[in-house]
């Protein structure tokens, strides 16, 4: 049994020479061939790296909403059609009762947004203006980069405090810290009291774009025009426990909302209520697709450099059908012959796909400096690549490769 | 009586060339002996090269059988041809049909390959039939830096190398001039006296007369089987 694997592997050796050899007397026109299977490879690699950067980018997106939490927010008027038992609308008090009733909730941060103009000097920015508790600071993570994030006495009193966010103060005060400096939002005056760590851009949203005010003085001056009750809330974070189950919060949010609302069983809810895995495995599952026909689109060119391959190939076979006779009179079976082209297939591709994956990295790299966005080339992507080239020089390498071991020893020998 | 090493029973190749069947070989039933040296003259189109071709298991006949050492082959695959060529015959061609850009070395050592032998006792191998053949100073070199002669030195060394039981030369010194010739049947006489069984495929009389039985084809049948009665001895 050991002699018989030393005599595939000394064959399997063999052929790797044969091959090796076969493509050096041929460099120009190897060359050539390979270069079909790099573009091929190239452009795969690529499209799943780009992919998997869209992925990155999102579950970052995502992440940097804050770890585990459900968003609950009240169906806005046009949707909730008839079949509500009101209008969507969702409380403070809703809020308080999902904070103290329901276990796993670290804190909760009821919210109402508005868009401001926000002035300072002669310099203005318009941004969001989100009303927020301190509980804000909890479930997204927010840090304050300098001075303070907003405090239960802001709330309470209604003060007229203000957090900005990074891209807000470049906009106001340039590199100028502008703690203590007083700025007019939508002509109120209101004092900055800190400065929010930069989050940087998802997807081409700026996530300090952005500016928090206590949510009782975001009611009295900025959402006055808008139908909301005196309680009212637009939206809701509540904040998980790592190694909670989310579905299981989830329901148990929606059904302390239905009693509170005496929603009857069978008519829709009028809220809405979305998990931060929900979120995961929907991005996760649109840019699987995204990627997916990225990488559809790119195998094309892989199809055709596999084309181009076998077309090199059958040339190959049938310069060197003499050289198929000399060998089968000399005692090689029609395996021998077979796999001896199929490795030369292989290894052609397999130089190609390792061409086409160092321009792929270098290309990603340029791609990544120059337009902010993760473009990853993973290990697994390499090796997948280099061993997808083999599979394509097997693929198309195959029909070639049978032709040659199906020659008649003599017809063979016989080619001029 | 011992069994003949090669032997052939009713032997027919019949090829169909438009709507007619030529047959290039019409029964032909013969043996050889161990230990024999034996030329097949013909011209061009007598059958010769085609009954040489079936002996070598390199063609199937249409019927009728081929036997090499007992065996008979019409019912072997393939595979089982590959192997018996490698382990049992030695080719040499006329032209030489050496890898090119493979030194000589290498040449030699391709039919050890199939044979499942290891590299170092290939290159081992390889080397001294070289040597043998007086080649030990062009080991590295390539087919392209060899005379014709020295090219047929180094296809011989190959066919010998698995230490085959029969050695099929079909027209081996058709591609060299008068005096290389005679080297290289010398060095096949050489080889019969060592005790290796030839068979040699000529259309030339005087190549022919080299060897020690004489078979003549015509039209796909033998006409004349007799001993080389003023036989060619080489001396160096």
């Amino acid at each position: 049994m050991t002699s018989r694997v030393r005599k595939a592997a000394s064959r399997a050796a063999f052929n790797l020479g044969i091959a090796l050899t076969a493509l050096r007397v041929n460099l120009m026109r190897s060359i050539l061939t390979t270069l079909g299977v790099s573009i091929g490879v190239f452009a795969v690699v690529l499209a799943v790296a780009v992919g998997s950067g869209a992925q990155v980018s999102v579950m970052g997106a995502i992440n940097s909403l804050g770890s585990n939490m459900a968003i609950v927010f009240p169906v806005p008027d046009d949707e909730s059609g008839g079949a509500v038992a009101e209008r969507g609308r969702l409380t403070m008090r809703d809020a308080v009762s999902i904070e103290r009733q329901i276990e796993g909730v670290t804190a909760i941060a009821p919210q109402l947004r508005a868009n401001v103009q926000i002035v300072s000097g002669g310099r203005n920015a318009s941004t969001e203006a989100i009303g927020v508790t301190p509980g804000y600071a909890v479930v997204t993570n927010a840090a304050t980069e300098t001075g303070r994030f907003i405090s239960d006495a802001d709330v309470r009193t209604a003060g007229r405090t203000i957090v900005l966010g990074r891209t807000v103060v470049s906009k106001l005060f340039g590199d100028y810290d502008p703690i203590g400096e007083t700025v007019r939002v939508n002509k109120v005056p209101f004092t900055v009291v800190g400065v929010l760590e930069a989050k940087g851009s998802n997807l081409g949203e700026d996530s300090d774009d952005v500016a928090l005010v206590p949510i009782s003085a975001a009611r009295q001056r900025f959402t006055s025009d808008l139908p909301l009750g005196p309680d009212d809330l637009r939206v809701l974070f509540v904040g998980i426990e790592d190694g909670v189950n989310l579905g299981k919060v989830k329901r148990e949010i929606s059904r302390l909302l239905r009693d509170r609302y005496r929603v009857r069983e069978g008519q829709g809810s009028p809220f809405i209520i979305r998990t931060t895995e929900e979120f995961m495995e929907e991005s996760a599952m649109v840019t699987g697709i995204f990627q997916a026909v990225l990488v559809a689109i790119a195998s094309i060119s892989l199809l055709v450099g596999g084309i181009g391959i076998m077309n090199i190939m059958l040339v190959s076979v049938t310069e060197r059908t003499r050289e198929i006779g000399l060998r089968m009179a000399l005692g090689a079976k029609r395996s021998d012959i077979r796999n001896q082209f199929l490795v030369e297939a292989a290894v052609l591709c397999m130089i190609g796909g390792a061409i086409g994956l160092l321009l792929a990295i270098g290309a990603a790299a340029v791609f990544q400096a120059q337009a902010d966005f993760p473009v990853p080339i993973g290990v697994g992507t390499a090796i997948g690549a280099i061993l997808f080239s083999a599979v394509v020089g097997l693929l198309f390498g195959g029909w070639p490769a049978i032709r040659a071991s199906r020659l008649s020893p003599i017809e063979a020998l016989r080619t001029e | 009586m011992t069994v003949p090493l090669v032997e052939t029973l009713s032997l027919v190749k019949e090829y169909t060339v438009g709507g007619g069947i030529v047959h290039a070989i019409a029964g032909v039933s013969l043996a050889i002996a161990r230990g024999e040296f034996v030329a097949i003259m013909g011209a061009s189109g007598s059958g010769k090269s085609t009954f040489m071709n079936m002996i070598g298991c390199l063609d199937v006949p249409s019927s009728g059988d081929v036997r090499i050492d007992g065996t008979a082959t019409s019912a072997m695959d393939s595979d089982a041809l590959a192997e018996l060529r490698n382990s049992k015959i030695g080719f040499v061609f006329q032209q030489f049909n050496l890898l090119p850009r493979t030194t000589a070395l290498d040449n030699v050592a391709v039919p050890l390959i199939y044979a499942g032998v290891g590299r170092a006792e290939r290159q081992e191998r390889a080397r001294k039939k070289l040597e043998a053949m007086g080649l030990g100073e062009r080991l590295d070199h390539s087919p392209a830096k060899l005379s014709g002669g020295q090219q047929q030195r180094v296809a011989i060394a190959r066919a010998l190398v698995t230490e085959p039981l029969l050695l099929l030369a079909d027209e081996p010194t058709g591609a060299l001039d008068s005096q290389t010739s005679e080297e290289i049947m010398h060095l096949f006489q050489t080889l019969n006296d060592a005790g290796n069984t030839i068979i040699l495929v000529t259309h030339e009389r005087e190549i022919a007369d080299h060897a020690a039985r004489r078979i003549t084809f015509r039209d796909g049948k033998v006409i004349e089987d007799a001993p080389v009665t003023d036989r060619r001895l080489v001396r160096a």
